[in-house]
């Protein structure tokens, strides 16, 4: 693990020997990582808000990326999602290279993020919102939706039941028809998840998922996403709470003044010097 | 939701019965039933002698030229929430199209057909929408709002100043007749002897398109894709971060806007037969503007409303001085001498603030009409559903 974040941040930022590297890793090794960030640098004019900062996140797990206000997460976040172009660095996700994506090709591809603060369409109902995530959707294509009623029926009968049994699988069903303005706090994010969940991910991208969440529905949405991590999603989750990370997550990657201080185990950060130092504001 | 309607008394039910729309166009029998009041209300009028039969279809047609306009600027804004400020504009294109092909005192002395000159205002709007689109749809709505404003300006100016193309602000004068071959005469003829059967057939023509367009737009607002736009126009970062391309499909919507801004120009050449550059003023555009705010933004039906609405109060403000009770009302203010004509634009003003101040979604807010009937659950499913639920609640 640490050799990995050792290679990774001493490497300087080479095309060519990225291109070397990609064609020697085989696609078995894709198979098991699906997202994997290299010398990623990120400055907003005279700051740099991450420098050279790279990891693996392995198929099938949670990995936690935490790290103190201003460590550069949320910039990484949007460096991988599209939001942001990199400077310069890789982002790769399953095998090819996704870095500087608009954020939609990045959701098309299969790496989807929730927000921190919950966006739910506060005009439309519940389900309208679960039924605005599927991709693909016949009914996008304009002239389908005015001549092809069929087929764009067809699909929607679908897709309302899917909507349905991920309504049913979240246990909001029975709100469904209610406009999503009128959900409390907790059944946002509740939504949220059950709508990225919607479009089909690889990759479900959490941005401070328990952020302004009471204990009981923590308690809830961890279940919630340690059973769809046994079914095979695979979870990179940003946090403050370090508490939370350390419990859940099977790897912790650790961000400070925008580089990676250190990944592993929870236990291999708990005791890690600089962690402490980091959180506890002593000097790095 | 049949629960909840059930509770209440049962006129609400029985008008939900009358929200039945039949073979799914998107019009409700409601719908019809308030446009065959509307128009039994306006063969009132005419009979009683509020309204002479010909201003009376004139009214009818200019109430259909602002509804393209204002549907039009709904998909844009109500849907999408793309601000534009060149509705003018694209009628103007569209106006210009038929006078500069159509108009027997054109410049070009071209004469071709009005389907033809329709096809070109539909295909030059659509190409300037999306040159328009290109550099500011990627950017914040703000971006758009300033272009589009400069934007009508220099086709006001484009359109005054290229004389030998567009006989500036001599104006280009006459038209022919729009669709000889629909037969309205007799129907006129039933009405009145005097009627003008131009007038009529170009009223049918207007409103007749207007169904049509209608009942498409209706159809895309509702369809997956109506919902993505939406979607847009609520949270854009979130429709990019569920992998819409929210670029392409604010695109779409601008065109399709300006595309009906221009067939609502087309129309104005056959119905009125006279154009110039003095028409393109940017009063136009926030009277468009104005109806659609009226009528209710993100509302189809609003949209139609808002057009009666606009012309209602645009024409009905210009007969003031003929109400003796205004008139002594204007001449009680002392010091100053008032022409009531001369405060019309007051007038209007007064009336949105109230409109505005007292129901401020506009007359009919889109709620309620935008479930795609593909989309219902159908009820079956939900009694199953709402079946399982009540077991699971006894259970617990």
């Amino acid at each position: 693990m640490s050799e990995a974040t050792g290679e990774s941040r001493s490497e300087p930022a080479h095309v060519g020997d990225d291109e070397e590297l990609t064609a020697t890793r085989g696609t078995a090794d894709v198979n098991e990582i699906p997202l994997r960030v290299r010398n990623l640098r990120k400055t907003f004019g005279g700051i740099t808000a991450v420098d050279n900062a790279g990891f693996e996140v392995e198929r099938g797990t949670m990995t936690g990326l935490i790290g103190p206000n201003g460590a550069g997460k949320s910039t990484t976040f949007n460096c991988i999602t599209g939001v942001h172009t990199p400077d310069s660095g890789v982002v790769e996700f399953n095998g090819t290279d996704i870095t500087g994506l608009e954020p939609y090709e990045v959701a098309n591809r299969g790496l989807v993020r929730t927000f921190q603060i919950a966006r739910e369409l506060s005009e439309m109902t519940v389900l309208e919102n679960m039924l605005v995530a599927p991709k693909n959707q016949r009914g996008e294509k304009l002239w389908r939706s005015v001549l092809a009623r069929e087929d764009v029926n067809q699909q929607e009968y679908e897709l309302v039941e899917r909507a349905w049994e991920t309504l049913d699988f979240f246990d909001i069903d029975h709100l469904a028809e209610e406009y999503a303005g009128n959900l409390s706090g907790g059944q946002r994010k509740l939504l949220e998840l059950a709508r990225a969940l919607l479009t089909d991910p690889d990759m479900l991208l959490l941005d401070e998922p328990f952020a302004g969440v009471n204990p009981t529905l923590e308690e809830r949405l961890l279940e919630h996403i340690h059973d769809l991590r046994d079914q095979g999603y695979t979870f990179l989750i940003v946090e403050h709470d370090m508490d939370l990370i350390m419990q859940n997550c099977s790897k912790v990657i650790v961000m400070h003044q925008g580089n990676i201080l250190t990944e592993g185990t929870p236990d291999q950060v708990r005791n890690n010097e600089q962690v402490i130092e980091a959180y506890l504001g002593g000097e790095v | 939701m049949s629960e909840s309607q059930s509770d209440g008394a049962g006129l609400t039910e029985r008008l939900d019965r009358l929200r039945v729309e039949p073979g799914n166009l998107g019009v409700s029998i409601l719908d019809l039933v308030a446009v065959g009041v509307f128009f039994l209300f306006f063969l009132m009028l005419v009979a009683v002698g509020v309204l002479s039969l010909n201003y009376g279809m004139y009214l009818l047609g200019l109430a259909g030229m602002y509804g393209f306009m204002i549907v039009g600027l709904n998909i844009q804004w109500g849907y999408a929430g793309l601000i534009n400020f060149s509705v003018i504009a694209f009628w103007g294109i569209g106006a210009y199209a038929a006078a500069l092909l159509t108009s027997p005192g054109s410049p070009h002395d071209l004469l071709l057909s009005p389907v033809i000159a329709l096809v070109v205002a539909i295909v030059a709007a659509a190409i300037v929408a999306v040159l328009i689109g290109i550099p500011t749809l990627r950017l914040r709505a703000d971006y758009l709002a300033i272009a589009s404003l400069g934007f009508a300006e220099v086709i006001r100016l484009l359109f005054l100043n290229e004389r030998e193309w567009t006989a500036g602000s001599r104006g280009i004068s006459g038209a022919p007749e729009l669709f000889e071959w629909l037969p309205v005469e007799p129907a006129v003829r039933l009405l009145s002897t005097t009627a003008s059967v131009g007038t009529a057939r170009n009223t049918v023509v207007i409103l007749g398109l207007l169904f049509i367009g209608y009942v498409l737009v209706r159809r895309i607002h509702r369809s997956p894709w109506g919902r993505v736009i939406r979607t847009i126009r609520a949270d854009e970062d979130l429709a990019k971060a569920l992998g819409k391309n929210t670029y392409m499909m604010k695109m779409q919507a601008f065109v399709i806007g300006c595309v009906l801004m221009a067939v609502a120009g087309w129309f104005y050449m056959y119905a009125f037969e006279y154009l110039d550059p003095g028409e393109l003023e940017p009063l136009q555009t926030f009277y468009v503007w104005v109806a659609l705010i009226l009528g209710g933004t993100g509302s189809d039906r609003g949209s139609i409303v808002g057009a009666v609405t606009i012309v209602a109060i645009l024409e009905g403000t210009r007969f003031l001085n003929e109400i003796d009770l205004v008139v002594a009302l204007f001449e009680a203010i002392p010091g100053i001498a008032l022409n009531v004509s001369a405060v019309r634009l007051l007038l209007v003003g007064l009336l949105i603030i109230l409109v505005i101040r007292f129901r401020p979604q506009g007359i009919l807010p889109p709620k309620e009409e935008l479930i795609w009937p593909g989309a219902a659950p159908d009820d079956s499913r939900s009694q199953e559903r709402q079946a399982t639920r009540e077991q699971r609640g006894v259970d617990e």
